[in-house]
């Protein structure tokens, strides 16, 4: 368990905030161009890795809103947590 | 316009806690960003909503309270079907917000008394420690997992919005944390 700074409600415990997994990946511009392969990429691989991540979190038991937060994945320390639309900040 | 079948109807007193339902309530939900939908509210509801993250602003007939950037609950006994329709007619219908009337969804618990954080803290997360001492602050959070809006009315007294379906639930979690106390 850990603390979440939430950028609209402020520090709160990470039981009101749901994960929405990996932050940053763009829909592809032209979905009916994919073979199965690049398709099962988008939709369904994400990189899980042990270290910095980029996610999405909502703080769903709170005011709802979405926002993206880097976290060390070895030990869940919040390295940044920006707003949505905001280019992640290079760590 | 007001929930007239509540959902509790009970009242119960233990040496330092009060709780009871508070009824009938009329509840608002406002969302919007757009100036004119500020305008509108202060000119028909002569409040000005809350800007700031957790506070809450009153008048002498009504409370609003923040709830996320661009979203307020509106909340007042005293609240007629005329001056409803006037936001709606106003602000919904004109598509500078949106106006929904929750007086049905959210039921509300006045508790007060000097164990009230202590009964709060047994099953939630949040930190009262800066929220007891600023009267009018306002946070959601959840409560033995269930979701709440919290309104501070100052000197260890407060509101407690829950969803009607939850309501009994926590009324009698409430309830049994209170005896334990």
């Amino acid at each position: 368990m850990f603390l979440i700074n939430c950028p609209y409600c402020g520090v709160r415990d990470q039981s009101e905030f749901v994960s929405g997994g990996e932050a940053h990946i763009a829909r592809p511009k032209q979905p009916t161009e994919l073979n199965d392969d690049q398709w099962a990429e988008y939709l369904f691989m994400r990189k899980n890795i042990k270290g910095i991540q980029f996610e999405r979190w909502n703080h769903v038991h709170g005011c709802r809103k979405w926002f993206n937060v880097a976290r060390d994945t070895s030990n869940d320390k919040i390295e940044k947590i920006y707003k949505m639309g905001e280019q992640p900040p290079k760590i | 316009m007001d929930n007239i079948n509540t959902a509790i109807k009970d009242k119960r007193e233990y040496s330092d806690l009060n709780l009871k339902e508070v009824e009938p309530i009329t509840k608002i939900n406002l969302r919007g960003k757009k100036r004119e939908f500020f305008t509108k509210v202060g000119q028909v509801l002569s409040v000005i909503l809350p800007t700031e993250s957790n506070t809450s602003t009153s008048n002498q007939e009504l409370s609003a309270l923040w709830l996320s950037p661009d979203e307020w609950m509106i909340y007042t006994n005293t609240m007629n079907k005329e001056i409803f329709d006037r936001v709606f007619k106003e602000i919904s219908s004109l598509n500078y917000g949106a106006v929904t009337n929750v007086s049905d969804q959210w039921v509300c618990i006045n508790i007060s008394g000097d164990k009230l954080y202590e009964l709060l803290s047994m099953s939630c997360p949040f930190d009262f420690s800066k929220f007891k001492v600023t009267k009018g602050s306002t946070t959601q959070t959840i409560i033995n997992h269930i979701d709440v809006i919290i309104h501070n009315l100052g000197d260890n007294n407060i509101n407690l919005f829950v969803r009607r379906s939850f309501s009994n639930h926590l009324w009698d979690w409430l309830n049994d944390g209170a005896n334990l106390l």
